[in-house]
C-alpha cells in the first residue's frame, strides 16, 4: 500500500508540473513576437509593422490561408501579418472577450455570421465604414448579397471573407435508378417530398436528409421571405422577440415531420460528417449541405453528384438565400499603424486574384465577384461544374430583410434551441409546439441580453 | 506581576501554537495553490450565481436567488438532472464489477498473465478525446462497426447515438470501457497486497474459491473498492469529453449531463450566472453523495 502511495504522489507532482508548464507556455507565448516587433521596429527595418490576425480555419481553409499571408507578407516589405488559428468559432470568440478592447488584441479577427451584433455591441472594434470613407475604397467591386448581410444601418462594419450558402447535393445515379431525370432536380417542399418517396428503398436508402443544425432552418425559412425575429430581423433596433415559429417555420417543420413520418427522411444527427459519409456510401440520396462542402462531396462520392438550390414552400415565391460564415474584424484600441497594416491586409485579400485562390481552394464564394472570371477559376469550374449552381443560388437572391439574415446577440443559444426542437420533432413531438418551445427559449436569451446590455 | 504574567500567557499561546505553526508551513504550498485554483474559482462561482451576466461575462444584475428559482422550475434541468443520475447508475456499478472481474482474474498466476493485464488496463493510456473519437466510428450510423455487425446477423440497425432512448446508453458503455482501465489497475494492486497466507489457513480449512472470495478477497480488498466507488462516481458525474464529441447533449437533451449543460451555459451561451447556479447545484450534489457515502459505505469498510 505504502509503495502505491509514493507512486502516487510522484504522478501527481508529474501532473501538476505539466500542468503549470502548459500555463506557462500559453502565457508566455505572446511576448516574443512582441519582442520581435519591438527589435524589428527599432533594428531590422525601421517601419515594418506586425500584426495577428486571429482565425478559425482548419485543414484546407488554413493551408489555404496561410499561402495567401505568405504571399502578402512577401509581396511588400512595410507589414507582416502573423496568421494564429485558435481554434473553432466559438473558441476563438471566447478567446478575443478576455483581450478585445485591449492593446494585446489582435488587429484582425475572424468572427462567425451570427457574432456580428455581438461584435458590433462588444466595443472591442473599429467599423470598416471609417476606414472605407477614408481610403475612399470601392465597395461596388464586392458581391452585393453578402455585402447586404454584413452591413447594418447602411454602415459596413466587418470585412466579409469566407462566405458559403447552403445548396442541395443529391445523388444523380440513384435519380436514374428511380426513373427520375437527374437535371431536373425537386424545387419545392411538395417536389422534394414525392421525389424522396421515389428514392426511398427501406432499410437501405432514405430520400432526403438535413443535418439537425439551426442554420438549415434559418435558411429554409428565409428562402421563403419569412423573419427569424422582429424589429424587422434585428436590424431596425435590438429584436425583443422570436417570430421564427410563424407559417414560414411551421412550414419547414411540416415539411420535414410529413417526410419523417414517411419514412423517407433519414436522421443522422448533428455531426457534418456524418451526413456526409451516409450521402457518400449511398445511404441518403438527397441532402442539404454548405456550398463550401461540394467539393468534397463530388470527389469522395463513387457516383456523379448533383447541386440543386435550396427547396422552398410551395405557397411562396424563391426568395433566395442568406450569407453564412464569417468575416474579418478590426480591433479599436490597438496603435494606428497595427490598424493600418490590418487595412492593407484585407485590401489585399478582396483582389480578384486572392479571391480566385481562396474560392477553389476552399469552396467559399469569392467576395469579388471578379474572381469568377480568372482562368484557374473557369478552368476549376469545368472540373466542377456543380460549383457554379452555388454562385448563381447567391447572384439570384432577392435582397430583403429575410435574406439580409437576422441580427441577434443570442444566436449560438437560438440555434440550440432549433437543434432541440428539431430532435424533439424527429421523435413525433407536434410541429407547433416544438417550435413555440424554441422560440420560448430563444424569447428568453433576448430578454437577459437586452436587460443587462449596457 | 500582572505585566509578566501575560507575557508569560503570550509566550504559552506562542509556544502552544507552534505545532500549529510549523502545520501551516507545511501546509502553505497547498493552501496557496488550492486558493488560487479551487478556493477563489469556487467564491467566484457563489457570487455569479446571484447575478444575470452581460456580453462580457462579467456580473451585470443582481437577481438574488432567481437563478436558482429558474433552475428548480427549468424542465431542462430537471431533464439534466434525470440524466446525470441514470448515467450514475448505468456507469458506476457495471463499470466497477467489470474491473473486478478482470482484475479477478488476472490476478491468477498464470504464464503470460501479464500480457492481459497490460491490455486490460490499457484503455487508461488511451486519452478521453482519442477514444470518443473511436467510439463515433463504432456507433457511426451509416458505417459504423455496430451496425454492420447487427447486419450481418441480420438484426434491424440501431441509431446508436441518434435515438434518445439509446444515446445514454450509448455513452454509458463508451464511458465504462473508459475508466474499466484505472478501475482494474487499482483494484488489481490492491488484491496483490492480500497476504497469500490467508488463502493458505484458508484453503487448509477447506474452504471453496466463492467462499474465499466472498470472506476474504472482498473484505481485504474493501479500502480499495470504496476509493474506486468514490472515485467513479465523482468521475461519473463530471463526465464532459465523451459527452462533448459525442452526442453534443443531444439527441432531445438526453444526453445533456449537468457538467455538459454548464459548459454550454457558459461557454456558447454566456450566461455565466445560470451556470454557475447549476455548478453550485451540482457541487451540492457531489458533496452530499460523498457524505453519504462515507455515512454508510465506510462501515463495511474493513481496514487492517
Amino acid at each position: 500500500m505504502k509503495k502505491n502511495v509514493r507512486l502516487l504522489f510522484i504522478f501527481s507532482v508529474i501532473f501538476s508540473v505539466m500542468f503549470m508548464t502548459a500555463c506557462t507556455n500559453n502565457e508566455s507565448k505572446p511576448e516574443p513576437s512582441n519582442m520581435n516587433e519591438k527589435q524589428k521596429g527599432t533594428e531590422e527595418s525601421p517601419g515594418k509593422v506586425e500584426i495577428n490576425f486571429w482565425h478559425a480555419m482548419s485543414g484546407a481553409g488554413q493551408e489555404a490561408l496561410d499561402r495567401i499571408v505568405a504571399d502578402f507578407n512577401s509581396s511588400q516589405d512595410k507589414y507582416t501579418v502573423n496568421a494564429e488559428f485558435q481554434g473553432s468559432y466559438e473558441e476563438s470568440l471566447t478567446k478575443l472577450r478576455s483581450v478585445g478592447g485591449t492593446k494585446d488584441a489582435p488587429a484582425i479577427t475572424q468572427v462567425f455570421e451570427v457574432g456580428t451584433k455581438f461584435m458590433i455591441d462588444s466595443g472591442y472594434i473599429e467599423p470598416m465604414q471609417s476606414f472605407i470613407d477614408k481610403d475612399n475604397y470601392d465597395l461596388s467591386q464586392l458581391e452585393e448579397n453578402i455585402l447586404n448581410y454584413y452591413r447594418v444601418d447602411g454602415k459596413l462594419y466587418s470585412m466579409p471573407f469566407n462566405s458559403s450558402t447552403p445548396v442541395m447535393i443529391y445523388n444523380k445515379d440513384a435519380f436514374k435508378e428511380a426513373g427520375l431525370d437527374p437535371e431536373k432536380p425537386p424545387q419545392t417542399f411538395n417536389e422534394v417530398k414525392a421525389t424522396a418517396e421515389k428514392l426511398t428503398k427501406p432499410g437501405e436508402q432514405y430520400g432526403f436528409s438535413m443535418l439537425t443544425y439551426g442554420w438549415f432552418f434559418e435558411q429554409l425559412v428565409a428562402t421563403q421571405g419569412g423573419l427569424y425575429v422582429n424589429e424587422e430581423n434585428g436590424r431596425a433596433g435590438d429584436a425583443t422577440e422570436a417570430v421564427f415559429n410563424g407559417e414560414e417555420g411551421l412550414r419547414v417543420f411540416n415539411f420535414l415531420n410529413e417526410m419523417n413520418k414517411a419514412g423517407t427522411f433519414g436522421n443522422y444527427g448533428t455531426n457534418w460528417d456524418d451526413i456526409r459519409a451516409a450521402f457518400q456510401t449511398g445511404k441518403v440520396a438527397m441532402y442539404m449541405d454548405s456550398s463550401a462542402g461540394v467539393a468534397a462531396a463530388v470527389n469522395n462520392s463513387p457516383f456523379e453528384v448533383g447541386v440543386a438550390f435550396i427547396p422552398y414552400a410551395d405557397e411562396v415565391e424563391r426568395q433566395g438565400v442568406a450569407i453564412g460564415g464569417a468575416s474579418l474584424w478590426m480591433s479599436k484600441g490597438i496603435a494606428e499603424e497595427e490598424q493600418e497594416a490590418a487595412w492593407e491586409f484585407m485590401k489585399y485579400l478582396t483582389t480578384p486574384e486572392v479571391q480566385a485562390k481562396w474560392h477553389i481552394g476552399t469552396g467559399y464564394f469569392a467576395i469579388n465577384p471578379a474572381a469568377y472570371d480568372e482562368d484557374i477559376v473557369k478552368a476549376e469550374w469545368e472540373k466542377y461544374p456543380q460549383f457554379k449552381v452555388t454562385v448563381d443560388q447567391l447572384q439570384q437572391t432577392k435582397p430583403s430583410l429575410a435574406t439580409q439574415g437576422a441580427l441577434i446577440s443570442v444566436f449560438p443559444e437560438s440555434r440550440q434551441q432549433i437543434v432541440t426542437a428539431l430532435e424533439n420533432l424527429y421523435q413525433g413531438a407536434d410541429p407547433q409546439e416544438v417550435l413555440d418551445q424554441a422560440a420560448e427559449g430563444t424569447n428568453r436569451a433576448i430578454e437577459i441580453a437586452n436587460k443587462t446590455k449596457k | 506581576m500582572k505585566g509578566s504574567s501575560s507575557l508569560h500567557a503570550k509566550q504559552s499561546i506562542w509556544k502552544k501554537s507552534l505545532n500549529a505553526r510549523t502545520a501551516l508551513l507545511y501546509l502553505f504550498p497547498s493552501i496557496l495553490l488550492f486558493s488560487v485554483f479551487v478556493f477563489y474559482p469556487m467564491f467566484r462561482t457563489i457570487y455569479l450565481s446571484f447575478f444575470l451576466t452581460d456580453q462580457h461575462g462579467s456580473a451585470a444584475l443582481f437577481v438574488g436567488l432567481e437563478n436558482y428559482a429558474y433552475l428548480l422550475e427549468s424542465q431542462a434541468f430537471r431533464n439534466s438532472i434525470k440524466a446525470t443520475v441514470l448515467f450514475v447508475l448505468y456507469t458506476v456499478p457495471a463499470g466497477v464489477i467489470l474491473a473486478l472481474f478482470l482484475a479477478l482474474i488476472a490476478n491468477e498466476k498464470l504464464k503470460g498473465i501479464g500480457f492481459f493485464r497490460t491490455i486490460y488496463s490499457s484503455s487508461m493510456g488511451i486519452s478521453v478525446a482519442a477514444s470518443s473519437v473511436v467510439w463515433l466510428f463504432l456507433f457511426h450510423p451509416s458505417v459504423g462497426m455496430f451496425n454492420r455487425l447487427l447486419t450481418l446477423v441480420h438484426l434491424p440497425e440501431v441509431q446508436w447515438l441518434l435515438d434518445p432512448d439509446w444515446a445514454l446508453l450509448s455513452v454509458s458503455i463508451s464511458t465504462i470501457w473508459l475508466n474499466t482501465g484505472f478501475s482494474f489497475l487499482i483494484l488489481l494492486g490492491g488484491l496483490q497486497n492480500i497476504d497469500g497466507y490467508l488463502y493458505e489457513s484458508a484453503k487448509i480449512d477447506g474452504a471453496g474459491y466463492w467462499y474465499q472470495l466472498r470472506r476474504i478477497t472482498i473484505p481485504m480488498l474493501s479500502p480499495t473498492l470504496f476509493f474506486i466507488i468514490t472515485i467513479s462516481l465523482i468521475n461519473a458525474f463530471q463526465s464532459f469529453g465523451q459527452i462533448d464529441i459525442l452526442t453534443k447533449g443531444g439527441p432531445s437533451q438526453a444526453t445533456n449531463l449537468i457538467v455538459y449543460s454548464i459548459y454550454r451555459e457558459a461557454f456558447v451561451n454566456y450566461q455565466f450566472g445560470t451556470a454557475s447556479a447549476q455548478a453550485v447545484f451540482l457541487f451540492l450534489c457531489i458533496l452530499i453523495v460523498t457524505i453519504l457515502q462515507f455515512k454508510f459505505g465506510e462501515r463495511k469498510v474493513h481496514y487492517q
